[in-house]
């Protein structure tokens, strides 16, 4: 089959294509080499972005099967087994099916990994998830024991039929892992999950007939009223009657702040990415523009040539495009399978990288698009008032310079797309990312602008000097040219979003530590139910209690209570000090209220902090009252004072220890707080408490201090996402960039030659080159850091007021000079070797026979 | 300022073609006296831009020598050469290469810093020679606002700005239309008369003969004299 395509036969398309290939490989390899890495640029951070819920979305889904509602306690406490039965027998329920959700600790020979332990009773089958129905058929796990995805078996180092010990509610127990998970029953190879029959998982959490869920699917036909009565029966156990896969929502909301900030950064890296690959196409565009007049000359006409151009273009940038979206899955796997750790206390989800159709398409329009548009400027030539042999006469780079008067009209549209993203910043925070998007632009469009003051500030400055090489790099950036303009754009932008997200990254961090630091501040030690890092896993005090109290060295010990807790879309974070606590608040996160008189009103009982989201949302204020479902039913707080959300990205809740025991009917403590005698040291205490636990305890006690760290760490993890784009943005703009630049150098290789019969020599030249290189980078460097600056004052303003996080702006000049060291230094390097190679030009090339 | 003889003695050198041995200058000697602009015609592969690369000691010659300002040419070391090319040599090419965006009078300086020269020293000794090929009112302007014929003056004023002592020319008129090639031949002849300059000007168009002082023609790497043999290798 060799159909005609506007009169020209497709194999005759093929074979230009293949001798365009033929004639110039290095160039089209350097064009689809800077496509492909724009296009890894965007994949990999789609898909980082895609891949958070979706493996939760599998698990769950997986579980939930056709179940249709979940009815839910509202503590780690969960409710008794016998309700199962009852809803069983309901008028239209078909199925009815037991779990049991625990945080646990496992314990294998090569080391702990908290997981959230899953009890489900082969009724579950019956559901026909992708899970269940291979859950349902492991009879393996009848025989008792636990199914681990491979993921955490080999984090533990146990294989099936192997011993391991198992945490919870303050005790070990020990557990023998049964089966092997499939992906499908995991949801992923290395989600934080072990699974159980129920009878097996509520002997390992000491509760036996308690579950914490009951999944439900009504017949055909008796859904509504199958709704009805779960609803009295949820409203009279005081439970709560929630869609089956509503954990989902939940972890939609948890995970939205994450989401917000990273889009942010993610629409600047997909910006990048995109530019890369234009530029590294436009790299291609004199042979283009040759190759067209050649055609011309040869009778093919316009319609012809566009079709053989976007068929060049489009080949390009889907082979490119492919090998760009190997290229991100690869790098979206070593740098960004990273599961922010502090979600996994809350929601069991894995690193799994979930590939979406949309994901890739993006990625392989992104790179087409690119070439294709890449492509458009030489089509210019066909247009009717041109010579048909234009494109054999523009051999220079005359062409490319951009006119004076475009120069002033981008650097006005710079300035006013600098005012509308401030304005729109300080006017609506929710519009922060457009804000963000259009700083980028307006640095974009002040480059040129730059340029020009440059080029007649630099010859001024440097009028006495006596450096070849600094008076053939001013005449060279003299003219401000489109391809300067695009290299240092990517210089800018990259310089921009490393800034912007680095600098949001560590305010978020600074003031999550600062939190923190507050937050364990008022024990010495805290002693929990294995590495727990947000204190929401409850065990009962009063043994350990009694046995920390007669340690030596020990002051006094207190209860700490709290939890997760879903309150509408939320599962936030009940905080709940005991009330002769030195302070039941971080001062540092107020948001609303006055510290003191919060505090006192707190410590009185019947009053609660909340966080700024949550209270937003329901349009509280300080001094108003609120309604929080729990489990003694809905109990009625005033707002004594709004924080930040205190580093957990749902929000938080903050009340008294005593309130938490009477609404939540509940002696449990999820913390002990312990004050040590003056003088011992905290380390010294430590010790004497752990004597005073025992070896077989599942409690575990660390300072204050080694708290904090831990929790740091955490947010430092589940911000590494952020910083992974960053770093990942400098790198692989630098090499674009510099890609560009060495193409560039090497395309000038005969005004070199001819600078070289002038008499300058090899090293004369390439100091030239390098200088010239080192000023279009800094060029983009300086307005990237000055746009970033901005930027990251708006990213950080952005996670205040919009995700409720604690960023305090602070500015760190060490931080902005590093970034532009960090790329300076990794393009000059690459772009060392070819300058090298093109000032070694043959001065002879001028003179031609 | 009167400069020396350059003197081509049995010049001679061959370049490997496959298993042959092309004689690409055979057995060339050519006498030019400072203020005598010679042309050379020649066909395309008749030696000519291996004898012009041989001049600015490009190449080595395998045997004979030229010999310039009281030394052998092709004997120098690369560095001696480089520094031969820089203080004495002055090449006007067919390809300007002249840098977009920067004027014409930064164009025409270009040589001066590897001699040395501050930018205000190298604007300063530049101007004049833009005066002298009539472009002082366009010293400002980028190439990309200069017509061919401006062009092709800028690199004249590039090449003679260094004060050089030996003017070289490869096809300076070959982007040029009549008018143009005329208002160019006319500017060499002239400034090789008034600076004393020996120069060679390698050519194809039949137009530089009127102005020119003696003519040679290049064939197979060997030289023939006048214009007959310049009018057969033409019509060749």
């Amino acid at each position: 089959m060799n159909p005609r395509i506007f009169g020209v036969r497709l194999d005759m398309l093929l074979y230009l294509y293949r001798r365009r290939l033929r004639a110039h490989p290095v160039a089209e390899l350097l064009a689809g080499g800077g496509v492909a890495i724009g296009v890894a640029l965007v994949f990999g951070v789609l898909l980082a972005n895609a891949s958070l819920t979706s493996s939760a979305g599998r698990l769950i889904h997986g579980l939930t099967g056709s179940a249709r509602y979940e009815l839910t306690a509202r503590s780690a406490q969960g409710f008794d087994e016998g309700l199962v039965a009852k809803v069983g027998e309901l008028e239209g329920v078909q199925v009815a099916a037991p779990v049991l959700r625990e945080n646990v600790t496992l314990d294998g020979p090569q080391g702990q990994q908290a997981v959230q332990l899953i009890g489900v009773t082969p009724s579950i089958e019956a559901l026909g998830g992708v899970a269940t129905q291979q859950l349902g058929a492991a009879t393996v796990l009848l025989r008792g024991g636990l199914g681990l995805p491979s993921g955490v078996a080999e984090a533990l180092g146990v294989q099936p039929g192997r011993e391991l010990r198992l945490a919870s509610g303050g005790v070990v127990r020990d557990a023998r892992m049964r089966v092997l998970l499939g992906g499908t029953v995991a949801g992923a190879a290395a989600s934080p999950v072990a699974v159980a029959v129920l009878s097996v998982a509520q002997g390992l959490v000491g509760d036996r007939a308690r579950v914490s869920g009951i999944l439900i699917r009504p017949a055909p036909g008796a859904e509504q009223r199958v709704s009805s009565e779960l609803e009295r029966l949820a409203m009279r156990e005081h439970l709560d009657l929630r869609p089956a896969d509503d954990e989902l929502r939940l972890l939609d909301v948890a995970t939205q702040p994450n989401r917000q900030s990273t889009s942010l950064f993610s629409a600047i890296a997909v910006m990048i990415g995109f530019l890369l690959a234009l530029n590294a196409m436009l790299l291609t565009v004199p042979e283009r523009r040759r190759f067209i007049a050649e055609l011309r000359l040869q009778g093919y006409d316009a319609r012809q040539i566009v079709l053989l151009m976007g068929m060049q273009a489009v080949t390009l940038g889907l082979v490119a495009s492919l090998v760009g979206i190997l290229l991100g899955y690869e790098l979206s796997h070593l740098f960004f399978q990273q599961v922010p750790g502090f979600l996994t206390a809350a929601f069991p989800i894995g690193a799994e990288e979930v590939v979406h159709a949309g994901t890739v398409a993006a990625a392989l329009a992104c790179g087409v698009l690119a070439t294709a548009l890449a492509s458009l400027s030489p089509l210019l030539d066909l247009r009717g008032d041109r010579p048909v042999d234009i494109g054999l006469h523009q051999r220079s780079a005359h062409s490319e310079v951009v006119a004076e008067r475009t120069v002033a009209a981008l650097g006005i549209a710079g300035v006013c797309l600098i005012v509308a993203a401030t304005a729109l910043a300080l006017l609506a925070p929710s519009l922060t990312i457009a804000a963000g998007v259009a700083l980028a632009l307006a640095s974009v469009c002040l480059i040129p602008a730059v340029f020009w003051m440059l080029a007649r500030v630099l010859p001024r400055a440097g009028e006495r000097i006596h450096s070849s090489a600094l008076i053939v790099a001013m005449c060279e950036l003299r003219a401000t040219t489109t391809r300067s303009v695009a290299l240092a754009g990517i210089v800018c932008l990259a310089v921009y979003g490393g800034i912007a997200i680095g600098g949001a990254r560590r305010d978020l961090l600074a003031g999550i530590e600062r939190a923190t630091d507050q937050y364990f501040a008022t024990a010495s030690l805290w002693v929990t139910s294995g590495k727990d890092v947000f204190n929401t896993n409850s065990f009962a005090p009063s043994a350990p209690a009694a046995a920390i109290a007669r340690a030596p060295g020990v002051a006094s010990v207190r209860v700490y209570r709290g939890g997760l807790l879903d309150v509408g879309e939320r599962r936030m974070w009940v905080r709940a000090k005991p009330a002769n606590d030195e302070a039941l608040l971080e001062s540092s996160q107020l948001v609303h209220g006055e510290y003191a008189n919060a505090t006192r009103l707190i410590r009185g009982g019947g009053w609660a902090a909340v966080s700024s989201e949550f209270a937003s949302e329901r349009h509280l204020r300080v001094g108003s009252y609120f309604a929080l479902p729990t489990p003694s039913g809905t109990a009625r707080l005033g707002v004594a004072a709004v924080t930040t959300n205190s580093g957990w990205p749902a929000g938080a809740v903050t009340l008294t220890s005593g309130d938490y025991a009477h609404l939540w009917h509940t002696n449990e403590a999820a913390a002990l707080e312990v004050a040590l005698k003056p003088g011992v040291s905290p380390a010294a205490g430590r010790r004497a408490v752990l004597a005073a636990l025992g070896s077989n305890s599942g409690l575990q006690a660390r300072t204050a201090e080694e708290r904090a760290v831990q929790s740091a760490a955490s947010a430092r993890q589940g911000l590494r996402t952020l910083e992974e784009i960053s770093t990942l943005l400098i790198v692989a703009a630098a090499l674009s960039v510099a890609a560009a630049l060495s193409a560039a150098i090497w395309q000038r290789r005969p005004r070199l030659a001819a600078l070289k019969i002038q008499g300058y020599d090899a090293a004369q030249l390439w100091r030239a080159v390098l200088l010239e290189c080192g000023i279009t980078i800094g060029v983009g460097a300086f307005v990237g850091a000055l746009v970033g600056i901005a930027g990251h004052a708006l990213a950080g303003r952005f996670l205040q007021l919009s995700t409720g996080f604690p960023a305090p702006f602070s500015l760190a000049p060490a931080q902005v000079v590093l970034t532009i060291l960090f790329f300076g230094a990794i393009a000059l390097a690459v772009i060392a070797l070819p300058g090298i190679l093109a000032a070694r030009v043959s001065a002879r090339t001028v003179l031609q026979e | 300022m009167s400069s020396g003889a350059l003197e081509l003695r049995e010049l001679v050198k061959h370049y490997a073609s496959g298993e042959e041995t092309v004689r690409a200058v055979d057995g060339v000697s050519l006498r030019i006296e400072p203020g005598e602009l010679v042309a050379l015609y020649g066909p395309s592969g008749s030696g000519k831009s291996t004898l012009l690369m041989l001049i600015a000691a490009l190449l080595a010659p395998d045997s004979g020598s030229i010999v310039f300002g009281g030394r052998d040419v092709g004997s120098l070391s690369s560095g001696q050469a480089a520094e031969y090319r820089r203080h004495e040599v002055g090449l006007v090419s067919q390809e300007f290469h002249l840098i977009p965006g920067a004027s014409a009078l930064d164009n025409a300086l270009i040589k001066l810093p590897v001699l040395g020269f501050s930018l205000k020293e190298a604007r300063q000794r530049t101007l004049p020679w833009l005066e002298r090929v009539g472009l002082a009112g366009r010293a400002g302007h980028p190439p990309e606002r200069l017509s061919m014929g401006e062009r092709q003056r800028v690199t004249i004023a590039r090449a003679l700005a260094a004060e050089p002592r030996l003017l070289l020319a490869d096809e300076p008129t070959g982007n040029l239309d009549s008018a143009r090639t005329h208002e160019i031949l006319t500017l060499l002849r002239d400034i090789c008369s008034e600076r004393e300059l020996p120069a060679l000007l390698v050519t194809h168009d039949p137009e530089a003969i009127s102005f020119v002082d003696r003519v040679h023609t290049l064939r197979d790497g060997r030289l023939l004299e006048g214009v007959e043999a310049q009018l057969t290798a033409s019509a060749g």
